[in-house]
């Protein structure tokens, strides 16, 4: 038995020793990564990432896949930036509605695209992808493909303001952890993903109404799409058609590196919080040791191949597909 | 809706005229090959086209708004333009253009970029064959010269970035009081602006011995990417860093928002490209110089040579080479004069003598 629960808790806590050895062998490699200053700038880039991975942490939970985000994003960002100009162009004013807004807009292309899934009965890959490509279609129309900026100094204290050392969108970042934290363990819906992604059929069996929970998990995730986005236009003061660009790749490989698995049922938002964190330690890691551009990409591969194969537990199925 | 309709529209003449085209072709490719092209005097009024990739782009959308431009300047509503729009298709671009010649008879002036450098051979060729006029930008082989077809493929513009980012080089290292750390943030490391642009910086490093380029990183004309390569930038060489070079202003978004993150206000950055954003950031000294290539000038320009070589005002064969091969402008904007700029090229679209062919032009094509 002694050796059965070392292999659990090593599987369990892989990920976070993966994270460790990694800032380690970074601050070896180069000492001034290990600072407060730089980990506040992985604080940043970490934290629109980590919003939008939470998001589809859930879904990744429910044995689904959503690639929507990219476009989600865009959507709410560039949504976001126009009500907030609109609207007086100052948190101090009644723009601060857009905020909301942007959550509900958020919320909305989640319910859509959960209905294309379940009510079409069309994959989730295939639904969310699409509803990704509407979701960047419509972002350009709306902007023509210019970009908009957000100047408001007391909105753009997101980035400006800092609170030990981190600026405040880490914290926000920080709140919406924990309440998706709370939504995966205090909440019916939450449980609720677990027993879909363990076992569709039997949750179906045992009364569970699958198809809302599929909704309302798409509908959820929308929401913390925007949170990211408002996160990502708090970043960088511009909201476009481009917000969204990278989004899958970072969000998607983030929840499988931190141990969530993609057959469902396994892993949580602290997971999710652990592989943004090592993406994120990588990319500013091959930078702060100086390796060249063009092998960048490649080794990002490499590693991210590496932290699965180490967080995962793989013993527990048969095969992949 | 209107653009949905105009685009149908657009497709059935151009299926058509595909038809046609097919029919014309047996007879016409017998003809033509007997007769060794047709040789014509000046055509008086010849059929106007565009052929590009589509209009959702923002620089292919000023290049057709300067063909426009032009049109409306001869007096001619703007529809009198003819739109083949290839989607990034050179088997596209080659039959619409193809198909157009056997509608016009050959009574063409045409300005294209063919989307591909191999697919210009075929286009050129199909032009002069029946009698066209041909002028180009962007893409073309080494190999191909508008001087090889007497006057019917009248020019060919391109962009070289290499001079003019070492231009924006010097004045940032001038800035930086010509000592200390720079780095540069670049394109997409394959694509050929970027490759130019930072061979630009590394040139005019030569004449600034004290100057050490401590890191080049590609930043996929990214703002976000470019935000993040900065912050890891500013980790690794921290206060060493005494200015930036942008590969284009879309990086030095990302730029200037990280350096803001880090309460940075004051570092000397250049950029490239001249989107009106960027001039506003010049205007207010955050920018100190960027690089606008003026697409509406180009497009207009293009379709000028093309229509005035058909209409017989000048004779392209008795031009120089520097007036079939040369690089397009280059206008540099300051602190300075960004206002001016502003004025000049963003608010208000100058009206261009379009018959100034090659005034604002730099120079004859070097290959290497």
């Amino acid at each position: 038995m002694g050796s059965v629960l070392t292999r659990n808790v090593l599987i369990k806590w892989a990920p976070l020793i993966v994270l460790i050895v990694l800032v380690l062998f970074f601050a070896a490699m180069e000492p001034r990564f290990f600072s407060l200053r730089n980990f506040a700038r992985i604080g940043i880039s970490s934290a629109p990432a980590l919003m939008v991975a939470i998001g589809v942490t859930f879904i990744i939970i429910m044995g689904s896949i959503d690639l929507s985000m990219e476009g989600t994003v865009s959507v709410c960002a560039v949504v976001f930036a126009f009500a907030f100009i609109a609207m007086g162009g100052t948190l101090a004013s009644f723009a601060w509605l857009a905020l909301p807004l942007a959550l509900l807009v958020g919320a909305v292309v989640g319910l859509v695209n959960g209905m294309v899934h379940v009510w079409l009965k069309i994959p989730s890959f295939m639904a969310s992808l699409a509803m990704g490509f509407v979701g960047t279609g419509f972002a350009l129309l709306l902007t023509g493909g210019d970009r908009v900026r957000v100047q408001d100094e007391l909105f753009r204290s997101l980035l400006t303001e800092r609170w030990f050392g981190f600026p405040i969108m880490c914290y926000v970042a920080l709140l919406f952890l924990l309440i998706g934290w709370f939504i995966q363990t205090r909440t019916t819906l939450g449980r609720n993903f677990y027993a879909v992604g363990g076992g569709e059929e039997l949750a179906h069996a045992s009364g569970l109404n699958v198809n809302r929970v599929r909704i309302l998990g798409f509908m959820l995730a929308g929401v913390f799409y925007a949170v990211g986005a408002l996160l990502a236009v708090g970043r960088i003061g511009i909201a476009e058609t481009a917000t969204g660009s990278n989004f899958m790749f970072v969000s998607i490989t983030s929840v499988v590196v931190g141990g969530t698995a993609l057959w469902g049922g396994i892993g949580g938002v602290w997971n999710t919080l652990i592989g943004v964190l090592i993406v994120n330690v990588i990319n500013n890691g091959m930078v702060v040791i100086g390796l060249p551009g063009y092998v960048q990409d490649g080794v990002l591969g490499l590693l991210v191949i590496l932290a699965v194969v180490l967080s995962t537990d793989r013993k527990s199925v048969t095969f992949v597909k | 809706m209107s653009f949905i309709k105009k685009f149908i529209e657009q497709e059935t003449i151009s299926r058509r005229n595909f038809l046609l085209a097919s029919a014309y072709g047996v007879g016409g490719v017998a003809a033509s090959s007997m007769l060794g092209g047709v040789a014509r005097a000046a055509i008086s009024d010849p059929t106007v086209a565009w052929s590009y990739r589509n209009r959702t782009n923002p620089y292919w959308n000023e290049i057709v708004s300067g063909g426009e431009a032009f049109i409306e300047s001869l007096g001619k509503p703007k529809e009198f333009l003819t739109h083949l729009i290839n989607e990034g298709s050179s088997e596209k671009s080659l039959s619409d253009v193809k198909a157009l010649l056997s509608k016009t008879n050959g009574e063409l002036a045409l300005a294209i970029d063919t989307n591909d450098a191999p697919n210009a051979r075929p286009i050129v060729e199909a032009v002069a064959q029946a009698g066209g006029y041909v002028s180009t930008i962007w893409n073309k082989t080494d190999d191909l010269h508008p001087w090889d077809f007497g006057d019917n493929y009248v020019s060919h513009m391109t962009w070289s970035d290499e001079g003019p980012a070492e231009q924006t080089a010097r004045i940032l290292l001038d800035a930086m009081g010509g000592k200390g750390g720079v780095v540069h943030l670049g394109g997409i490391a394959s694509n050929n602006p970027a490759i130019e642009r930072l061979q630009g910086l590394k040139n005019a490093l030569k004449d600034y011995p004290d100057v050490e380029l401590l890191a080049a990183e590609p930043a996929d004309w990214d703002t976000q990417k470019a935000n993040q390569v900065m912050s890891a930038f500013l980790t690794r060489y921290g206060d060493e860093i005494k200015g930036v070079h942008c590969a284009n202003d879309t990086i030095a978004y990302g730029v200037l928002e990280a350096l803001r993150a880090e309460g940075i206000e004051d570092m000397p950055i250049v950029s490239y490209d001249g989107n009106p954003q960027a001039v506003q950031l010049v205007a207010e000294k955050k920018i100190l110089a960027t690089v606008f290539t003026n697409p509406h000038w180009g497009g207009g320009i293009t379709a000028a040579l093309a229509y005035h070589a058909a209409i017989g005002t000048f004779k392209p064969s008795e031009e120089p080479n520097a007036h079939r091969e040369f690089y397009g402008p280059a206008v540099f904007v300051t602190p300075e004069d960004a206002a001016a700029f502003k004025a000049n090229y963003i608010d208000s679209v100058p009206n261009y003598d379009w018959k100034d062919f090659w005034g604002p032009t730099n120079g004859q094509i070097a290959y290497k």
